[in-house]
């Protein structure tokens, strides 16, 4: 698995950003006193207040400030494109590696170039064989309803693995509060896209008009990301 | 004097030469802003050459009419700020201020000329050479379509929709002044004209005089009727439509409406087209055969004595019908029973009906037919329950057997039940200015009420009226109380005002309707 998913970065974008996630090359081997910590060493040692031996110190990982720490996802009831009744997490997000943006489908402004990015993303991740899930969630659930969203999907060519999510409007209006995305008027939904993998219990943000390959980029290093177990 | 008389010749001499090439110049003006409009309208050609947009980095490629001007400046070119894209107002004035355009986030400019907007729209630079907002494609398109464009910005914002002038709107409509629904026709026609005439004796709407565009036909001429209509809108003399008749010519006329994007309030149909994708220029105010008979279901299913309810549906093959079938079997199974106009096979009817334990009948034959299978039926002694959506079987229901009392239900899309003493009052008013004779007040409440309805939307959608705006404020309409028919909503997948239906029953002794329901929504 890890080595499909390598290759597919390798592929996606060539050698030179991929393999960082995994050996970190920015921040060298550091050794610090373990009653001192502000005493630290890059070579090994003894500490010049308690000369006690100085141990090895791992670097935590940089912070990835778009990182989401806590992400909590019910099973709100919703519809997709088909009018076919789903659960939220069960269905979607579950164990997946998956995409999520917020559009409308009477929004002309942002949505066409959100969903044209998704189409895109789409086309990626299936030449490449890489497994993830798109989801769009209406911000207008009265309005939009199976129907629309079926033509709409149909309209971007979207292809299974992508679902358009409509419901009950108080259903997904708690959603996206769960999501931490919801606005009392829809023409303020912002142009963001949620990534995550369910398995790493991993999520991030990313600008929802950045270009396809930079969303690739990120959900292939969400997938990347170690799991938490199974079960989960 | 001869030197003036020499120069009047000079002048005659350069009218005649100059005159013919003006024209043809204004033509193609007129022409290329047409081009341009379809392109910042819809993304498209009239040419059939591509047009492409690129966003972001430009990795994205989709066709531009993914992504047309209109989508985010707007059909007027002020933008429309959405998602944290706030688009810049793309009117000649604000583009070409002699001192330039200082914009929210602090980049500024120098006015733009023909060639700065090119480069705005292929490069996605200002006329400073600084980059434009990341949401604003790039687009490529043909030198052609690229010049049509231009010339259409210097016009945006400024022009007014068909039908629309300083002084007055025109309306259009469509009725039968001769054949059997003549009288119906004619009602409308007088309801309409009256109900403009005192808008306009107050001022009009915004100072502009309310005039009705006829277009007359009878049942013969519907298609010539159709053909004007076409050629009437495509002259772009109207803006918009009350009060049509298009019952039974829904199919066919429509689409030209929608064509033209002729928003059409208040038609006069009994089976309105409402499916799935929407017809978002037509706004019926009452509700169809189909919603009607879905609201007859629901109050007989409701009821003790028919709680099996198993329901056979006979309807003569008319493809009218099958949205009526479809709506009540979308809610509960129904077995269908069709057959030919003038046709109709009582004893075969009476026997599939009781295989199948049928205990309600919705009928939407003929007033004979009717009385046919009531009288067969009590040969039987068998006495189902008769739903005729919208009444449609008439007074010869009072000839039923009388093992039918209080056993056949109508439904009527209003009745005077939904009246409001100030509705009742205005309306008196009104027929007694005009001299309205007591006849087909059904008919005079609903053009009036279209009428109304119209001239209401016009005032919501204020000075700077459009088409675009019309419907919009129509789609913001919330139980909106017209004092003579149930409130009216409308919304973006909505396009019947009041959906649902009152129910009565007909009392075969004293030989009376009995109104046996309020409103019923049919949802």
């Amino acid at each position: 698995m890890l080595v499909k998913v390598l290759m597919v970065v390798v592929l996606l974008s060539g050698a030179a950003f991929s393999i960082e996630a995994q050996t970190p090359k920015t921040s060298a081997v550091r050794y610090a006193c373990p009653m001192h910590p502000e005493v630290t060493s890059s070579r090994p040692g003894r500490c010049r207040k308690c000369k006690m031996t100085l141990t090895k110190v791992t670097p935590a990982p940089p912070r990835d400030p778009n990182a989401i720490t806590s992400m909590r996802i019910s099973d709100f009831p919703i519809q997709d494109q088909n009018g076919k009744s789903l659960k939220f997490y069960s269905d979607l997000v579950k164990g997946k590696v998956v995409a999520i943006n917020f559009v409308f489908t009477t929004c002309t402004t942002t949505c066409p170039s959100l969903t044209a990015t998704f189409r895109k993303v789409q086309q990626q991740l299936v030449e490449h064989k890489f497994d993830a899930q798109l989801i769009s969630i209406s911000v207008d659930p009265t309005t939009d309803t199976p129907e629309r969203l079926h033509a709409f999907a149909e309209k971007y060519k979207a292809e299974p693995g992508w679902t358009f999510v409509t419901g009950n409007s108080s259903d997904i209006e708690l959603l996206l509060k769960e999501l931490g995305v919801y606005v009392a008027n829809k023409n303020d939904h912002t142009p963001m896209v949620l990534i995550g993998n369910d398995k790493a219990g991993y999520w991030t943000r990313a600008y929802g008009l950045s270009s396809p390959d930079a969303l690739v980029k990120s959900l292939t290093e969400a997938s990347n990301r170690p799991g938490r177990g199974s079960g989960f | 004097m001869s030197h003036k008389k020499a120069q009047n010749w000079f002048w005659l001499v350069v009218l005649i030469c100059v005159a013919p090439a003006v024209v043809a110049a204004q033509d193609s003006l007129a022409q290329q802003q047409s081009r341009g409009r379809q392109i910042y309208v819809q993304g498209t050609s009239r040419s059939g050459k591509e047009i492409l947009a690129y966003v972001g980095d430009a990795s994205l490629e989709v066709p531009g009419s993914t992504l047309p001007c209109a989508g985010c400046h707007g059909l007027d070119g002020h933008g429309k700020p959405e998602g944290g894209v706030n688009p810049s107002n793309l009117t000649w004035e604000f583009l070409t201020k002699p001192y330039g355009v200082k914009h929210e986030s602090g980049r500024q400019h120098p006015p733009y000329t023909e060639r700065g907007l090119e480069l705005a729209i292929t490069r996605g630079l200002d006329p400073a050479g600084s980059k434009l907002l990341a949401a604003m494609p790039r687009y490529v398109m043909s030198r052609e379509d690229l010049n049509d464009l231009v010339t259409y910005l210097q016009l945006l914002g400024k022009e007014r929709d068909p039908g629309v002038t300083d002084n007055k709107i025109v309306i259009g409509t469509l009725v039968e002044t001769s054949g059997i629904l003549a009288d119906w026709g004619k009602t409308i026609l007088t309801v309409t004209n009256a109900v403009f005439d005192e808008v306009n004796s107050q001022g009009g709407v915004y100072g502009r005089r309310l005039e009705l565009n006829v277009i007359e036909c009878s049942a013969e001429t519907r298609a010539a009727a159709r053909a004007k209509l076409e050629s009437v809108l495509k002259d772009q003399q109207v803006f918009a439509m009350a009060n049509a008749m298009i019952a039974g010519t829904e199919k066919e006329v429509v689409p030209i409406l929608i064509q033209n994007q002729t928003p059409l309030i208040g038609p006069f149909s009994l089976y309105p087209q409402t499916g799935f994708p929407l017809n978002r220029q037509v706004f019926y105010l009452l509700p169809g055969l189909d919603d009607q008979a879905k609201s007859l279901a629901k109050f007989i299913a409701e009821k003790p004595e028919f709680k099996k309810s198993n329901i056979a549906m006979i309807a003569p093959g008319i493809a009218v019908f099958t949205n009526v079938i479809d709506a009540v079997r979308a809610k509960k199974d129904a077995i269908v029973i069709r057959y030919e106009s003038g046709r109709f096979d009582v004893t075969d009817a009476i026997k599939q009906s009781r295989q199948a334990g049928v205990d309600v009948v919705v009928f939407m034959g003929s007033g004979d037919d009717a009385l046919a299978f009531m009288r067969e039926a009590e040969k039987l002694n068998w006495f189902p329950a008769m739903l005729v959506p919208g009444g449609a079987i008439g007074v010869s229901v009072f000839d039923a057997p009388i093992g039918f009392d209080r056993k056949v239900f109508f439904s009527f899309a209003t009745t005077p039940e939904d009246h409001t003493a100030e509705g009742r009052n205005e309306f008196r008013a009104f027929q007694a200015k005009y001299k309205l004779p007591p006849a087909l007040i059904t008919a005079q409440i609903s053009a009036y009420v279209g009428a109304k309805m119209l001239i209401e939307a016009l005032k919501r959608a204020g000075k700077d009226v459009s088409r675009e705006k019309l419907i919009q404020v129509l789609e913001e309409l919330h139980q909106y109380p017209t004092g003579l028919t149930q409130p009216i909503t409308y919304g973006p997948n909505r396009r019947i005002g009041a959906t649902g239906a009152y129910i009565v029953t007909i009392d075969l002794k004293e030989k009376q309707f009995v109104p046996v329901s309020g409103w019923v929504e049919s949802n």
